[in-house]
């Protein structure tokens, strides 16, 4: 596990790398250079479709604010060696398909708390989230949390920061099917094994960690790596 | 339009209804029952899908489409709630329950002369409404017993015919025999809580839960998967009323049920008898009627109160059966207190196995135990479970605030829930609550459902001394069992502002008289001989303890009275 989560964050990083370049913006977060790396390769390429690995999107959110969310639900729930995050569970695709489908309700709480978001960020930083560092990003997350943050009406900061929160452990942890958890790593993060049919005496007495060697979801099974 | 006559029509097929569906379908009586959803089968549930069901609430109300209100008190206004916890579909909320089947203390029956008897009347708040039941335990428990052995309920006796027995609850009222099937099986959260609690000197056990330990009646044992409270059961091994009572209907030959059936009036004639109810169709047509020589309202607490305030006529102008003004008051709910445990030397595993209430202590519940000085009456059960009683990640996180120091987002959220997911667990103080008659249910002036039906909208804060008190003394409790299990960490979870627990009880109470009550103990109607009110919103007080047995064990003694008695002479079952 540990040795494929480091090359995909090089991948991940290196395709950040490309992206600023192209761009010619300062150090931007790796999320947010990925969906600008789509949004080029869109614009280049018109006629062909190219989503990037486990950031993809296109059924609601705009590039802009797929790129806000992503980075957003990054800080939430941070990815590291061996620690799958929202980045790497592709929490930007549940949300962005349940607000095509389930959450079909919601979708002008997000467009107009996204809004909000970068009007606070432009007031208070002069740039917008996804260009902001972690710890400014943080400071930015936790002034939605606690209500401090201006320029919200409806939504207000702390409804869009707790529901951000909710549906980052929603894309995080549900079945693959909806869209996130991909190739388990929420599950794997927590060492949740799915959908087993069967725990047997000895799995229910045990004070060991649960010794099955499958997750189980509702389409995919996987082995389970350990480190 | 749809017009169809039968002998008994039953709105609301779940734990009440599905019984007295099965019951006098089986004594000859045609049966049309009504459900607003659909009917699902144990195929249905095959998918283990935690967002689905638990996140989601597939098998609840959508809070959009049928919303019920609150607000804390009269002054202010009400608005929907975020998670309605019970049925939406034939089977009500005993396709998504927990199963777990508690027969009630003998002193639940009796609150107030009890408490008087042995604390005085000042024992009793002076706002509290709380009344004895119409009927005692030892009238109930051949029903109890009844509903025991038609579900497979699995446990151990703590006390047959009087003698207690250890390993079972001590504290429970006495049986005559022993459950139909043995505990289910034991795992880390029992390990951990009835070692915690012994060394405290408590009687922990564990729970009695109508999941089939063994094969039952054509029904397979339960295979521990973990995918239970919230849930359909796959296999079939939690007794739900789709697996129990409706098949039992379905045999007679003498059972209709309607599907997606939304019932907004029961009528009656100019007498003032009932003469069968009103609904909308699948299609939303709106006059369709099922004309019935018996009418039985058995949804759950808020459309069993608001059908009946929507049924108003002349003669009863405050809700039809309304003559005492008793409808839609002396609410209750079970305000749940949790203490979250987590270990650093051992796994738990909570994801494994049944989910609600794994094993239990009785000790700090009803009048066990003496209140002398405390400042409260009655008590709690205290369990011990996942923290969102259902075991998966997303439930866990959603249910449980990491310990103080940790925050709720970001790397160190991240690190605490990949450390301690399997290795933590929950215990939940499930609290009694007293009735209190500003507590209510009636007709959101504002908020309408799908069907364009005002809501129920519910006026109701718990938070009076009686109730705040015994809410601190049982996280006290609770804490020193966390740290008697030799937890790393142990903290609790908050209390919530003031709105209401789950388990909604009341609104529609029995009584011995016609006017402290709506219902007689056979939820007949006072008023209206041929209409019966049957569910947890006849309880007079709400006990520690998970109400679905009880329900029905209360419908099968009115099915019994209405097969025996009241089919020979239609009328009143009690003289008022």
């Amino acid at each position: 596990m540990l040795e494929l989560d480091e090359a995909r964050r090089a991948f991940l990083l290196r395709a950040a790398m490309t992206a600023v370049a192209g761009a010619g913006v300062g150090a931007v977060p790796t999320s947010l250079a990925q969906a600008q790396q789509h949004h080029q390769q869109s614009a280049a390429q018109p006629a062909v479709h190219q989503h990037p690995p486990s950031t993809g999107h296109g059924a609601f959110l705009n590039a802009d604010d797929a790129a806000t969310v992503a980075a957003f639900t990054e800080r939430l729930m941070p990815g590291a060696p061996g620690k799958p995050g929202a980045l790497d569970a592709g929490v930007l695709n549940y949300i962005d398909l349940a607000l095509a489908g389930a959450y079909a309700h919601l979708q002008d709480f997000y467009r107009r708390g996204l809004t909000s978001l970068e009007a606070y960020c432009q007031k208070t930083y002069k740039t917008s989230f996804v260009a902001l560092g972690a710890a400014r990003q943080d400071e930015v997350i936790r002034a939605l949390e606690t209500g401090k943050a201006t320029e919200f009406g409806w939504p207000r900061p702390q409804a869009f920061f707790n529901t951000l929160r909710t549906h980052t452990i929603e894309g995080m942890f549900s079945d693959p099917i909806y869209g996130g958890n991909k190739d388990f790593a929420g599950w794997r993060l927590v060492g949740f094994p799915g959908a087993i049919p069967v725990f047997t005496t000895e799995d229910m007495l045990s004070k060991e960690a649960y010794a099955g060697k499958e997750i189980i979801g509702l389409q995919a099974r996987a082995p389970v790596r350990r480190a | 339009m749809a017009t169809e006559k039968t002998d008994v029509v039953i709105v609301g097929v779940g734990a009440a209804g599905g019984i007295l569906a099965a019951e006098l379908a089986k004594a000859g009586f045609k049966v049309i029952g009504l459900e607003r959803g659909p009917r699902l089968a144990t195929k249905d549930f095959a998918p283990q899908d935690e967002l689905r069901y638990f996140q989601r609430q597939d098998l609840r109300p959508d809070v959009r489409r049928q919303p019920v209100t609150w607000r804390p008190n009269t002054k202010s206004r009400a608005t929907p709630i975020a998670s309605q916890s019970y049925g939406n579909q034939a089977g009500g909320g005993t396709v998504h329950y927990g199963a777990v089947s508690w027969r009630f203390h003998e002193d639940d029956f009796r609150v107030r002369s009890h408490t008087i008897e042995r604390y005085g009347r000042t024992a009793i708040p002076e706002d509290s409404s709380v009344i004895d039941w119409p009927l005692s335990y030892t009238e109930l428990e051949p029903y109890y017993d009844r509903i025991e052995y038609e579900l497979g309920v699995s446990g151990k006796a703590g006390n047959l015919r009087g003698q207690k027995i250890a390993g079972g609850n001590v504290f429970e009222a006495p049986r005559q025999r022993e459950f139909p099937l043995p505990p289910l099986q034991l795992d880390q959260v029992g390990v951990n809580f009835d070692a915690a609690c012994k060394k405290l000197g408590y009687h922990p056990f564990s729970t009695p839960r109508a999941i089939l330990s063994q094969p039952y009646k054509g029904r397979p044992a339960c295979a521990y998967c973990g995918y239970c409270q919230g849930f359909g059961c796959h296999i079939g091994a939690k007794s739900s009323t789709l697996v129990t009572n409706l098949p039992d209907a379905d045999a007679t030959g003498n059972f209709k049920l309607l599907t997606n059936a939304m019932v907004y009036r029961v009528n009656t004639d100019n007498s003032g008898r009932a003469t069968g109810v009103s609904y909308y169709g699948p299609d939303g047509s709106r006059d369709n009627t099922v004309e019935a020589e018996i009418v039985i309202v058995a949804p759950f607490i808020y459309d069993a109160v608001r059908l009946l305030l929507l049924s108003k006529t002349e003669k009863f102008p405050d809700g039809l059966a309304n003559s005492s003004g008793h409808l839609g008051k002396h609410l209750m709910s079970h305000i749940q207190t949790r203490v979250f445990a987590a270990f650093d030397d051992r796994h738990i595993n909570i994801y494994m196995g049944p989910s609600a209430q794994k094993h239990t202590i009785d000790d700090l519940n009803a009048d066990n135990f003496d209140h002398s000085g405390l400042g409260f009456i009655r008590g709690s059960q205290i369990s011990a479970n996942p923290a969102a009683i259902e075991g998966g990640p997303i439930g866990t996180m959603m249910a449980m605030p990491p310990p103080p120091g940790v925050p709720r987002w970001g790397e160190g959220y991240r690190d605490f829930f990949a450390k301690y997911y399997t290795r933590y667990m929950a215990m939940t103080g499930q609290t009694e609550e007293l009735p209190y008659p500003g507590q209510t249910i009636d007709l959101d002036p504002d908020v309408r459902d799908a069907w364009n039906l005002p809501a129920p909208r519910m006026t109701y804060d718990w938070r009076r001394p009686n109730e705040t008190k015994r809410l601190e003394f049982i996280t006290a409790k609770i804490t020193e069992i966390g740290r008697a299990m030799g937890a790393t960490h142990v903290w609790p979870s908050g209390f919530s502002p003031g709105a209401p627990g789950s388990h909604h009880q009341g609104g529609v109470r029995m009584g011995a008289n016609p006017k402290e009550s709506v219902v007689n103990k056979y939820g007949q109607s006072w008023d209206i001989p041929n209409l019966f009110v049957i569910g947890s919103a006849n309880f007079c007080s709400s006990s520690g303890f998970n109400p679905t047995l009880t329900i029905q064990a209360l419908a099968y003694l009115s099915a019994d009275a209405i097969v025996k008695s009241y089919r020979k002479s239609p009328g009143p079952l009690v003289r008022a």
